[in-house]
């Protein structure tokens, strides 16, 4: 049997219904040309690919990030909203109840109710069968940023990564406002919140920089120091993980 | 603001590294790159009430940031002549710096492709949409976009061809 090019393209690009998909690998088995031509395509598929690769690696500049979170929006909501099913967030009115109820055990530190409202409604953080979940800035900043190359005009500042005794990627960041510090570790539905303080406003008290290492507060240092495994992560070690989307 | 315009911007936020790369793959400067992605997310919000309910985010994403390029190629097109692309060539060695070079050389290559082809090269092979999904984004029948991604693919292939594994 002869495939046209642009079959052998598609197969490439899976876009093959099954039968032809079957029929292509079943002549390929056959006919090293049938299959070289196919490598061919399928070469330069990866090879864009790759050479895009470190375009996703980049932090995303904070105009665009500024721009995601402030620019004007149609008055409207939109009518897609439904567009991919998303698990509907509580209203910050319903969210605080859940919240004090973890305060408790989660929460170290004095957030004011003020501060609840303004992380859990629409803020950096959400709820998830009990979990505090890291998401929008926050979540892309965990997920996105390095240590390395981070400028003091990024809403969110990355501190250590580590594995964690349970294997999971485990990262501490701060925020300036809301002023919060934690520790997050990446599950599988995304950045999960293992401790959230607040962090005292940079240079509030008394005008002046404080330097950044002073600025982790004293619980999310304990919480490290309790599920580090081995050494934090260097820039490369980082970077890989970043890479394997801190997959374990 | 209500809860579905902040989810909007979450996820728009969630995809803003894939819009930067779209865009990388058709203005070769980064600065332009991002200029690009920028218009995208204020055009982007500021209809977000056409956001149909059956279509894709990064599908409605990537027009409005095809659109925003074409615009682009046009007023520049009035403005001044586009440069010819320098040879390809320049880049092939280069033993300082690997991925940049490779990621150059690529750009490089691609900017020599007439934009229909470009734009149906970058969607599929570099953003991995589905033939259906990028027909939709540049508004053109599947035929039409897969006759395009063959004679992108071709001329690539023969640009890259000596500049390819033989380099590392």
């Amino acid at each position: 049997m002869s495939f046209s090019e642009e079959v052998l393209m598609a197969y490439a690009d899976h876009e093959l219904d099954e039968k032809t998909r079957a029929a292509v690998e079943a002549a390929m088995a056959s006919d090293p040309e049938l299959a070289r031509r196919v490598a061919h395509h399928q070469r330069l598929r990866a090879r864009l690919r790759s050479a895009f690769e470190p375009v996703i690696e980049e932090p995303v500049p904070a105009r665009l990030l500024e721009a995601a979170r402030n620019a004007p929006a149609a008055s409207g909501a939109p009518r897609g909203s439904n567009v991919v099913p998303l698990p509907r967030r509580g209203a910050p009115e319903r969210s605080l109840p859940r919240w004090a109820a973890l305060a408790a055990s989660l929460v170290v530190g004095a957030l004011g109710g003020w501060l609840a409202f303004r992380l859990v409604g629409s803020g950096p953080i959400t709820m998830r069968n009990g979990h505090m979940e890291a998401r929008g800035l926050l979540a892309a900043a965990l997920t996105h940023q390095l240590a390395s190359g981070q400028s003091a005009a990024q809403p969110v500042r990355i501190g250590v990564s580590f594995r964690s005794k349970s294997g999971e990627y485990c990262r501490t960041f701060s925020m300036r406002a809301p002023a919060v510090a934690g520790l997050a570790c990446h599950a599988a539905k995304g950045w999960r919140l293992q401790v959230l303080t607040g962090a005292e406003e940079e240079g509030a008290a008394t005008g002046g920089y404080r330097p950044a290492a002073s600025s982790v507060p004293a619980p999310v240092v304990t919480a490290v120091n309790a599920e580090i495994a081995g050494e934090p992560l260097d820039a490369s070690a980082e970077a890989a993980a970043r890479r394997r989307g801190w997959k374990p | 603001m209500g809860p579905a315009i902040e989810d909007l911007r979450d996820r728009i936020i969630d995809i803003l590294p894939r819009l930067r790369r779209f865009a990388r793959s058709l203005a070769r400067d980064p600065h332009d790159a991002d200029d690009l992605v920028q218009i995208t997310v204020e055009r982007a919000l500021a209809h977000a009430d056409q956001l149909h309910p059956d279509s894709r985010l990064a599908s409605w994403l990537f027009g409005i940031l095809r659109n925003a390029w074409i615009d682009e190629v046009r007023s520049r097109h009035r403005r001044e002549p586009l440069h010819a692309p320098e040879a390809l060539a320049e880049h092939v060695g280069d033993p300082a710096a690997g991925s940049q070079a490779e990621l150059l050389c690529v750009q490089d290559a691609l900017a020599r492709l007439p934009e229909e082809q470009r734009l149906a090269v970058s969607l599929v092979l570099i953003e991995g949409l589905s033939y259906k999904e990028a027909a939709h984004v540049m508004n053109v029948p599947i035929g039409t976009l897969t006759s395009r991604l063959a004679r992108g693919r071709d001329a690539l292939q023969e640009m890259l061809a000596d500049t390819s594994e033989t380099s590392r």
